[in-house]
């Protein structure tokens, strides 16, 4: 039979060390800043450069109709959205939640899934009409100037495109974004229960 | 000082603790060390809030209890008896008499609840009441209740084992 401080002395004689070396932590450390940071470089960088070129073809592209400039105006302006986006959820990646107690933890996630929810449904469905009535301007000057054909080619293919995402993909994605921020959610709330005091 | 070498300083002083602490909630070698690693990288990440703390080992090991408590997010957590059957079979060859008693005594750590486990690591490595209670957020009358009804499971349990 033996009392706890028998068990705490068997604690203190164990040879288990931690096999990861202050240096192996600064290792990681740059690695993975320097991996979230090329990340999201090359997703800002990505969308400015298709900004760029959105642009470049808007000044150099002899365009006749207004509807094609309404167009590039509405193209712009979701790349710009995208943008802005794109930073805010940088901040939100950033912000170190494990410091905070598990409770405020839950709280940010619940805040989260709800905003996720809403960019990916709501927000999702305007940038989606958005896009919608900007291809379907600049198709009108495409109808005067190419073929007819090729007008009806790229106007299936685009809007089958829309539709697809819009209506299968997009659904597939939130659906599995919100199973795994709720599985999150209700481990961390069964955890926090058993820290109340009883 | 610098950061660098303050990090260095607080790594040395706490790694073995945390490593504890992840080891007695996870009964996993390779995962705790994971755990570990990524609690520094949040003390890393956040040195120069806190540098000025009197109590940082307090404040690690709230980084090191959250985020073993977030680690659920990526990994559900595998049932105890699994747990506990990996911990003896991935240790059983290369342990010694001494080993084996601390061996069995994660075993019977890993058959707490999770809140208990790393309470009681933290009771095994000498934590002050106060800073447990700081940590685990819960008031220290409670705590000691809390803690005297551990200890005696953490008890039965070993003499039951030994027993068998």
């Amino acid at each position: 039979m033996k009392d706890f401080e028998a068990l705490q002395d068997i604690w203190h004689n164990q040879i288990a060390l931690p096999k990861v070396s202050h240096e192996d932590v600064l290792k990681k450390i740059k690695k993975t800043r320097t991996g979230l940071a090329t990340k999201l470089l090359v997703e800002i960088l990505g969308t400015a450069l298709f900004s760029a070129m959105l642009i470049y073809l808007w000044i150099e592209s002899p365009f006749r109709m207004w509807t094609t400039h309404l167009a590039m105006f509405i193209f712009m302006s979701c790349c710009l959205y995208y943008i802005v986006a794109l930073i805010g959820n940088y901040r939100r990646i950033t912000y170190d939640n494990l410091l905070d107690k598990p409770g405020e933890y839950i709280l940010y996630l619940k805040k989260y899934k709800h905003d996720r929810f809403i960019f990916n449904t709501r927000k999702y469905r305007i940038y989606s009409i958005f896009v919608t009535a900007g291809f379907i301007l600049y198709f009108i000057e495409i109808a005067f100037v190419a073929a007819l054909w090729i007008t009806i080619i790229c106007i299936i293919f685009t809007f089958l495109w829309i539709a697809l995402y819009y209506f299968v993909l997009m659904r597939i994605y939130i659906r599995r974004e919100e199973a795994k921020l709720e599985d999150m959610i209700q481990n961390l709330e069964r955890i926090e229960k058993q820290f109340e005091d009883s | 000082m610098s950061k660098e070498a303050l990090f260095k300083e607080i790594f040395q002083a706490n790694s073995k603790k945390i490593y504890h602490l992840c080891y007695g909630y996870t009964g996993d070698d390779d995962i705790a060390n994971d755990l570990m690693q990524e609690t520094f990288m949040k003390v890393w990440q956040n040195l120069d809030k806190f540098r000025n703390q009197a109590l940082i080992s307090t404040w690690i090991y709230r980084i090191a209890v959250n985020t073993c408590l977030s680690h659920l997010r990526v990994e559900k957590r595998q049932p105890k008896e699994e747990l506990t059957d990996n911990i003896i079979e991935t240790k059983g060859e290369e342990l010694s008499e001494k080993n084996e008693q601390v061996a069995a005594l994660y075993k019977c750590i890993a058959q707490l609840e999770e809140n208990e486990r790393i309470i009681i690591t933290m009771v095994l490595d000498e934590v002050p009441y106060p800073e447990i209670a700081t940590i685990s957020g819960i008031s220290e009358g409670n705590l000691r209740v809390k803690i005297h009804r551990i200890k005696q499971k953490l008890t039965e349990l070993y003499n039951r084992n030994e027993r068998f």
